[in-house]
């Protein structure tokens, strides 16, 4: 599978791994790489990040709720131990960034600049599980916009946003990251939940809220991501709940380029290869193609 | 690593409520070692798999212990004979055994019993003197089944062996303890074992070291994987003050 540009990255196939799924690509055995389209990394701050103290994750109904924190090795040893092996993978890889302020997802961005291996970034601005960032910026449309801006400013790659699903207006957020210079918007991150044990009547999650990730947020993620799709020119890359090739289509006639999956890595090691194998036996291009031309001439 | 598709090929009860399901997953079987686990998904059933260690493994089968607590472990219980489930491993590091330790005492509490019969194995193949060493809440919770002839059972109503914590019944001059049961029962192991390896639990999300859900915090003070670097530690590497100690061995749900 060749000729799919989507926001500046040259995928192999529709069908990404999304962030924290996948670790850093070096260890998901049983996953059927050449169906892979491409994967963005754990998300990655300028410092090491011990993450939060367990329990961090509780099973939901259809769904879970995480709160890693992420943790993580800081962007120097990201440089000196996964890029080098991304840059002989044949799929591309986008960084996760996150920063605390504007100044240090700039900072970040300028850092991975040229970087070998890396293909492409994707702001992370709706992490709901950090005390500092993460989701603040992604809530209000002007903060969303100035980190958008700073990264553009400071790297040559691709720029991707990855949008939160906590906003009263979606389109908004989605508009003011466009003209901000974004090449690309993916909706949505998890949504905030929060569950409590019965005997000790605490949360069970040791940060006390976490992200709802999994079926249960899909249709909340195509509204969202449809949304997003309508109210701007660059491509939008659908992400939340998708197990499979009808979840993905779903996203791919409300209007997404692509798709990320991400619990369902944890599921079956090779969710993305099952998926990306039953689109092709679907022909899913020429549904996708279909379905656009009998809507826009119906 | 495997995913296979495992039939449930027996299924006995070897105390109240405890059962051992036997999977047929020839190459799990022929890999797993001492401490490991598969991961075991059912569907329909909860979203997620649920980790359980490696009870035995011989001749193309691989054995779990099980608990029905929660939808998960419940709707494994009930699989009839024949139906299969998503059997994913072997995963995680094992035991490792120290041949020049002379002996060894594998202590467990309740479910924790589960990886012992699969570590008594391979200490005897080292020639180790194995003791095994039981504890529960009662007579009717204690496993029915043991390895070896050096056995030491404890209870906390007193109703069989040594009235009281399975910690009081590990022999004295013992070389080396593995221990698995409650966090709670781990923690008092480390105190006076601290070299003790210990298998541990957490709830985990995939199994694979791809979430980094299942957080163990180190002394070192960096979070690991239990489902990678554990679920087996040097009982002094553990912060246990930061694992939740209000979590069951075999939690399940
Ligand atoms: C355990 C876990 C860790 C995650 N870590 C990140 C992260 O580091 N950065 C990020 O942007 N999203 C992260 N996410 C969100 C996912 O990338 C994705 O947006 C979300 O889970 C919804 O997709 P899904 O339902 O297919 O999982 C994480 C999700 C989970 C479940
Ligand atoms: S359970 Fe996912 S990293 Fe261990």
């Amino acid at each position: 599978m060749s000729g799919l540009r989507v926001g500046g990255v040259e995928l192999r196939s529709p069908v990404l791994a999304a962030s924290g799924t996948f670790g850093y690509g070096t260890e998901v055995p049983l996953c059927d790489r050449p169906r892979l389209g491409g994967m963005v990394s754990k998300g990655i701050f300028l410092q090491p990040r011990p993450g939060t103290p367990p329990p961090r994750i509780v099973e939901t109904p259809s769904g879970m709720l995480n709160a890693i924190g992420l943790q993580g090795p800081g962007v120097e040893a990201l440089i000196r131990d996964y890029c080098p092996l991304w840059a002989e993978w044949d799929f591309p890889v986008l960084v996760n960034i996150n920063g605390e302020s504007v100044d240090e997802y700039a900072e970040l961005a300028a850092r991975l600049d040229g970087v070998p291996g890396v293909s492409g970034l994707e702001i992370n601005i709706s992490c709901p599980n950090v005390r500092e960032g993460g989701m603040f910026f992604g809530k209000d449309p002007a903060q969303a916009a100035a980190v958008t801006a700073a990264v553009r400013r400071s790297t040559r790659l691709p720029v991707w946003v990855k949008l939160t699903p906590a906003v009263s207006d979606l389109a908004e957020v989605a508009r003011a990251c466009e003209s901000a210079g974004a090449d690309a918007l993916c909706a949505i991150n998890t949504l905030v939940g929060m569950s409590f044990d019965l005997g000790t009547g605490r949360p069970r999650l040791a940060f006390g809220t976490g992200g709802l990730s999994g079926p249960a947020i899909r249709p909340i993620a195509v509204h969202l991501a449809h949304q997003a799709a309508q109210s701007v020119a660059i491509p939008v890359i659908g992400i939340g709940g998708i197990g499979g090739a009808e979840d993905a289509l779903e996203f791919l006639y409300a209007g997404c380029q692509a798709v990320q999956i991400g619990t369902a890595t944890f599921i079956d090691p090779n969710a993305i290869g099952k998926t990306m194998e039953a689109l092709e036996a679907l022909d899913w291009r020429r549904l996708v193609e279909g379905t656009r031309a009998a809507i826009s001439s119906g | 690593m495997f995913e296979l598709q495992a039939p449930l090929i027996a299924r006995r009860e070897v105390a109240s409520g405890m059962w051992v399901l036997s999977f047929s997953a020839p190459e799990v079987a022929a890999t797993a070692r001492a401490g490991q686990f598969v991961n075991l998904l059912l569907r329909p059933g909860p979203l997620l798999r649920r980790p359980f260690s490696v009870y035995r493994a011989t001749s193309g089968v691989v054995e779990v212990l099980l608990k029905p607590v929660g939808a998960g472990t419940a709707g494994l219980a009930a699989l009839a004979l024949g139906e299969s489930v998503s059997l994913l491993g072997p995963l995680g590091s094992g035991f490792q055994l120290d041949q020049a330790a002379g002996s060894v005492a594998l202590v467990s509490g309740g479910l924790g019993v589960a990886p012992m019969p699969l570590a008594a194995r391979a200490a005897a193949a080292l020639g180790l003197q194995v003791h095994w060493v039981h504890g529960a809440r009662t007579a009717a919770e204690l496993c029915s089944e043991w390895e070896g002839r050096r056995v030491h059972w404890a209870t906390d109503d007193g109703s069989i062996g040594y009235h009281g914590s399975v910690l009081a019944a590990i022999p004295e001059g013992i070389g080396q303890v593995v221990a698995c049961g409650p966090n709670r029962m781990l923690a008092a192991l480390a105190a006076r074992f601290p070299r003790a390896q210990v298998a541990i639990e957490t709830y985990m999300g995939c199994g694979t070291g791809v979430c980094l859900g299942c957080a163990v915090p180190r002394t070192s003070g960096v979070y690991d994987r239990a489902c990678k670097e554990g679920p087996v530690y040097q009982a002094n590497d553990i912060r246990w003050d930061v694992l939740p100690q209000h979590l069951h061995y075999g939690l399940g749900a």
